[in-house]
């Protein structure tokens, strides 16, 4: 038997008699996809910007998608809210970071960093699937997935949020040469960026949850650049 | 001026009219005490070695421990109260696994100085609800070596030099004077010794010190320098060398390898 705190039912019933249950969720899933894509020299960090609350749109144009100062790109899919609190938390870290070490953060120092930050909150974690993209201490594109709980990995290509399940299998075919009898090689710009318009094009078909424009960051050695596009706002 | 002094050098957080505070000066007093301890930086790697007073020759040499490990890439030598470094040892070895651990890269030698330097102005009452973590000033001066992404560094901590407090310093004999202010501020050298014999051992250095000094010569001028100003007579058992490379990080030499670098003094 699950624990009962009022066993009479009294003054806690409906209309047909059945318990009301009187719980506040915290977390809300705002829908949206993200993807990235790690290349030689060069790392694309995609997302689409429409907001979504159950079968409403909140706003059209909330990017979840953000530029980070220490030049590395943060994409956040989930609840909205937990991004905006989380970014803000990670640019607070960042700023210290440079105060006290006089220097920027490394990609992959702030990817560690994203994780104790994310772990930190471990029994009430921000709802936040994100993957963080940038160039390494090589130069060479890096991608970071993470769980909402701070357990990651670094990727060569990652999708997340309401089409991940229709995109990653796709990034699998056309980036990790999944089911082709070619070998895995890591993709020029020009193709990234082919891919990720097409697969936001595809998923804004089947996926309530994403649409309305895509914002494309591609980081570089020598900085952050943004692309828009529009997708279909049915 | 004894009499002046008197009347304030007993708190630890009372100035003297002369804007003086007699208790951290007085800790100087003690890193005079300490034995001899050189430290020499080089384009290959830095260079601690430290004299090890043994009194008896019941005593056992090896436990005597004044070159320590904080990370991989980060030792370090004291002179003065060795007890006292216990605490800031554990501090910065803490300082060093925390970055690691945050940050999945090794901290900067700068980072950790400054974080043993943040601990060494905690002592007496704490006035922001912060922790005191030692009743009186700290008795110590360290020598930090390492390495990061700037290259090989030594550091020199002490809770006061001369008439300055609470300040680190990058050390090299090309500073005009060693025993000028600084004011809170560090400067750069390369080569820097502290303890008993630090005066004499820090004019050879500035003789001797040369840019292109290649790891083994950095060695052989340490030990000669520790040599020189000893009382006993320079032996394996007497003093201790380690280094600080990009490629061993911090590495105690073994007898062996002393041995070697203590004969080709002769």
């Amino acid at each position: 038997m699950p624990y009962d705190p009022h066993p009479n039912h009294e003054g806690f019933l409906n209309s047909v008699g059945s318990p009301i249950q009187h719980r506040f969720n915290p977390h809300t899933d705002n829908g949206g996809t993200t993807l990235a894509i790690a290349g030689k020299d060069f790392c694309l960090v995609a997302g689409d910007t429409r907001q979504s609350e159950g079968y409403s749109i909140n706003t059209r144009y909330a990017p979840k998608v953000h530029e980070l100062s220490n030049g590395s790109v943060l994409a956040t899919s989930g609840m909205y809210a937990d991004s905006v609190n989380l970014v803000l938390n990670i640019e607070t870290r960042l700023e210290w970071y440079k105060h006290k070490h006089n220097k920027t953060m490394s990609a992959t120092a702030s990817a560690q960093m994203l994780m104790t930050v994310l772990y930190q909150k471990r029994f009430f974690p921000y709802y936040v699937f994100n993957i963080l993209g940038g160039v390494d201490e090589k130069g060479e594109g890096c991608v970071f997935s993470y769980d909402p709980v701070g357990c990651y990995r670094r990727e060569t290509y990652q999708a997340h949020g309401s089409s991940a399940a229709l995109i990653q299998p796709f990034l699998d075919n056309q980036c990790g040469a999944k089911h082709q009898n070619i070998k895995e090689e890591l993709l020029t710009l020009d193709q990234a960026m082919k891919i990720t318009k097409d697969a936001f094009a595809s998923a804004t078909e089947r996926d309530i949850y994403t649409g309305d424009y895509l914002e494309i960051f591609v980081i570089k050695k020598s900085g952050v650049t943004k692309h828009k596009f529009d997708l279909k706002k049915d | 001026m004894f009499l002046t002094r008197s009347e304030y050098d007993r708190g630890v957080n009372t100035f003297s009219p002369e804007g003086r505070l007699f208790q951290v000066e007085y800790a100087l007093e003690a890193i005079k005490l300490g034995s001899t301890t050189v430290g020499i930086q080089s384009s290959h790697g830095v260079v601690l070695a430290v004299e090890k007073r043994v009194t008896s020759t019941l005593m056992e040499a090896s436990s005597v421990e004044k070159l320590v490990q904080i990370d991989k890439h980060l030792g370090c030598a004291m002179s003065g109260l060795v007890a006292d470094a216990r605490t800031m040892i554990d501090h910065a070895r803490i300082e060093a696994q925390n970055h690691w651990f945050t940050y999945d890269e090794n901290v900067k030698v700068e980072s950790v100085t400054q974080s043993i330097c943040e601990l060494a102005l905690r002592f007496g009452e704490s006035a922001d609800g912060g922790e005191a973590k030692m009743s009186r000033p700290f008795g110590i001066a360290l020598l930090i070596a390492g390495v990061d992404e700037n290259g090989p560094q030594l550091y020199v901590f002490s809770e006061t030099y001369n008439l300055n407090r609470f300040f680190y310093h990058k050390v090299s004999c090309r500073s005009v004077s060693i025993e000028g202010f600084f004011l809170g501020t560090y400067t750069q050298y390369d080569a820097k010794a502290i303890g008993s014999g630090s005066e004499g051992a820090q004019t050879e250095l500035q003789e001797q010190y040369h840019k292109s000094l290649t790891l083994k010569e950095a060695q052989s001028l340490a030990l000669k320098v520790l040599k020189q100003v000893m009382e006993e007579k320079l032996n394996v058992s007497n003093v201790q060398v380690a280094t600080v490379t990009v490629q061993d990080g911090f590495r105690i030499l073994n007898e062996a390898e002393l041995a070697e670098t203590v004969n080709s003094l002769a």
